[in-house]
């Protein structure tokens, strides 16, 4: 694949996020995270391209299963389950949400951060929208207050670091990572049990309602 | 060999308990693992000492002097969670808190969780070492959520989200220091050997952004403020024997990664930097906790901020460097010990009074003798008085510090005087005030307290007499760190 088309594929990822902060229906946020990691196959797929190892197709194939098919059904049960149609609000306001968006994407473009988005110097706009990824995910987990939007942010941070993993050629052994999907996996049934544990004791996913807690 | 063992029988042992319908079987099997598990800990120990070098075993483990060490924490809280766990649970099954199922879930995630950190420690590959410490953090949620209650969920929350984002960050550094190597080795798995190796292609940028990733990331799990939030919550509506392991076994194995880092970090940047990072994560947590502590509430909630503090002071330690990273070692070894006296002594008023406010908490020196008695030696342990062993870590490290960071050292002395005020506000409020006619003066059980006593006993020893093996495993952990 050439870079203009990886580019294409990182920039509407990029869009998946700024649509994460935007929905408000929690279905629309599983939908934008389907989304999101189904390119995530596809910009893996390039990899398999390039070196022809098998193993990768199995990673894709797990990052399939997990992501886009297991993942996405245990929270469209969640949904379904406490009929749970709209997601929680936000701290800040929608227009305090897009200058905050504004202001991380430029940070992740400054001269600051040259060192990490320049260890490819031909992958330097890729490297840079991975990193505004990353930080735009670190935002959706800190400014959204339901729980299942904090899942999803958590997992979009994981799949942030993953394409900045790709473009920096750091891929490692295919082996370790479906060793990190398998812990993935399992981090998404937890967090999934956990939220159903949460909204039968507090009538909501909002988690601001946790409020037990204070010194 | 010895640590596949250990971690083939501790999943052997959560599998099996699975199966298991008989409560007394799950704990037998249970109690027995530990002490066959504490017992191939020492031999690796002791093999480490002899050798002096790192003990590699398939290419997957690699243990050196301070990894030994630390499985010989884990294994020692491992049997003493295990032999307090049994009493513990029985009691409240008596009171009706907890049904079998809980006890049975309790044994399995215990053991799980026990065989994420040996593996977590013992990993040859930064990688695999991050999927076990993310291990650790799913077999511990549901343990924190022990209770079903509302507020031990909000805990297991904060935990699980907290902690994940942290290990993320700390995962995006920790691929940071792999842009040093050129190509995956044959076997495709980047070992902290091959990073040190090649540290000399390492841009000292990328270090210094990486290491800092690192701090943030696995001082989330460490609990360094200002990402120690969960903490609190967690240690307090876990168990109590886990709160145990969660301070002393868990935060050894966080720091003992950042400490690998900082190694590769050194190597590139000098050590000014990792130094003055740790030094002001130090501070700042000893600072903060101090100051909450003054005003805690809740007696796990205190416990926890000690921790928080006492991670400050481990900082501190390896960050003026010098005798500060014996003393920081060696602290390391006594604030594991002593965390294991104290929450398990917690776990004792807990089942007396039903309560684990401060207020609620009268005149126990009467009602528990022996469990308050172990909790103000506890006390008298954690917050350096003489003769402990802490009260010469704390002297070793302000030492080191004091002649190039006087004013850090003397700040730093400063909040740990504030914690010793704040305990012994609590410490005579709880203990030496008048108690409730209406309770009953007895212990517990007495499987309640031989727990304690160990410990109390291992402590004292350690505070006069460290055996030739610990002595060569420390030696040669400050040689490295």
């Amino acid at each position: 694949m050439s870079i203009s088309f990886l580019q294409f594929l990182l920039e509407i990822m990029f869009l998946t996020i700024i649509f994460l902060h935007l929905f408000k229906k929690n279905s629309d946020i599983v939908l934008a995270y389907i989304i999101q990691s189904i390119l995530v196959s596809l910009i893996l797929s390039n990899s398999f391209i390039e070196t022809g190892n098998i193993l990768i197709l199995w990673v894709i194939l797990c990052v399939l299963v997990v992501k886009v098919i297991l993942g996405p059904m245990f929270f469209n049960r969640l949904i379904k389950k406490n009929t749970l149609a709209f997601s929680v609000s936000t701290y800040l306001s929608s227009p305090l949400t897009f200058v905050f968006i504004s202001f991380v994407t430029f940070m992740a473009f400054s001269k600051k951060l040259l060192p990490i988005t320049n260890i490819i110097p031909s992958h330097h706009i890729l490297l840079s929208l991975s990193i505004s990824m990353i930080f735009l995910s670190l935002f959706l987990v800190v400014n959204r207050k339901g729980a299942l939007s904090q899942i999803i942010g958590v997992l979009s941070l994981e799949n942030s670091i993953i394409m900045f993993i790709v473009f920096a050629g750091l891929e490692q052994s295919p082996g370790l990572q479906i060793g990190i999907i398998f812990d993935i996996f399992v981090w998404i049934i937890i967090s999934t049990v956990f939220a159903s544990m949460i909204y039968n004791k507090f009538g909501s996913l909002n988690v601001t309602e946790m409020n037990r807690l204070k010194d | 060999m010895e640590i596949f063992f250990i971690v083939t029988l501790l999943v052997c042992i959560s599998l099996i308990t699975i199966l298991l319908k008989k409560r007394i079987v799950i704990e037998v099997i249970s109690l027995l693992g530990s002490l066959v598990v504490l017992f191939l800990s020492f031999a690796i120990a002791l093999k480490v000492s002899d050798v002096g070098t790192n003990y590699v075993l398939f290419n997957f483990f690699s243990i050196n002097s301070l990894s030994a060490i630390i499985i010989m924490i884990i294994s020692l809280i491992g049997l003493g969670a295990n032999m307090y766990s049994i009493p513990f649970f029985r009691k409240e099954t008596e009171k009706n808190i907890i049904g079998f199922s809980r006890v049975k879930q309790y044994f399995i995630f215990l053991n799980l969780f026990l065989a994420s950190m040996f593996l977590a420690v013992s990993s040859s590959n930064p990688v695999l070492s991050w999927i076990f410490i993310e291990a650790t953090t799913l077999s511990t949620a549901f343990l924190i959520s022990f209770y079903n209650k509302s507020s031990s969920i909000e805990a297991a929350w904060k935990y699980l989200i907290i902690n994940s984002i942290g290990l993320l960050l700390g995962f995006f550094g920790m691929l940071l220091y792999f842009t040093s190597i050129s190509s995956l080795p044959g076997n495709g798995l980047i070992s902290w050997d091959l990073l040190l190796n090649n540290v000399s292609h390492l841009d000292p940028i990328i270090a210094k952004i990486a290491f800092v990733f690192i701090l943030i990331g696995f001082g989330t799990k460490v609990g360094f403020v200002p990402m120690h939030t969960w903490k609190p919550d967690a240690y307090s509506k876990a168990p109590p024997p886990l709160g145990a392991l969660l301070s002393g076994a868990l935060l050894p194995i966080a720091f003992f990664i950042i400490l690998k880092f900082k190694i590769i970090t050194d190597m590139v940047t000098g050590p000014l930097f990792t130094r003055n990072l740790l030094i002001f994560f130090g501070l700042i947590s000893i600072a903060v906790a101090s100051l909450i502590m003054l005003n805690s509430k809740n007696y796990k909630r205190l416990l926890a901020y000690s921790s928080i503090e006492n991670a400050g002071i481990m900082a501190l330690g390896f960050g003026f460097g010098g005798i500060g990273i014996f003393a920081a070692i060696l602290h390391m070894i006594y604030h594991s010990f002593v965390k294991s006296v104290m929450f398990f002594s917690a776990g004792n008023l807990l089942l007396k009074y039903n309560s684990d406010k401060i207020d609620t908490i009268k005149g126990a020196l009467k009602v528990l003798p022996i469990t308050s008695i172990s909790f103000i030696i506890g006390f008298l342990i954690v917050t350096g008085v003489p003769p402990f062993g802490i009260f010469l870590t704390k002297v070793s490290i302000l030492s080191a510090g004091i002649k190039i960071y006087p004013i850090i050292t003397f700040v730093a002395l400063f909040f740990m005087s504030i914690v010793f005020i704040a305990f012994l506000k609590h410490i005579s409020s709880m203990f030496f005030s008048e108690n409730d006619e209406d309770m009953v003066h007895d212990e517990n059980n007495i499987w309640l307290i031989i727990p304690l006593i160990i410990f109390i006993v291992l402590l004292i020893v350690l505070s006069f007499y460290i055996p030739p093996f610990l002595s060569n495993l420390i030696n040669n952990s400050v040689l490295i760190y």
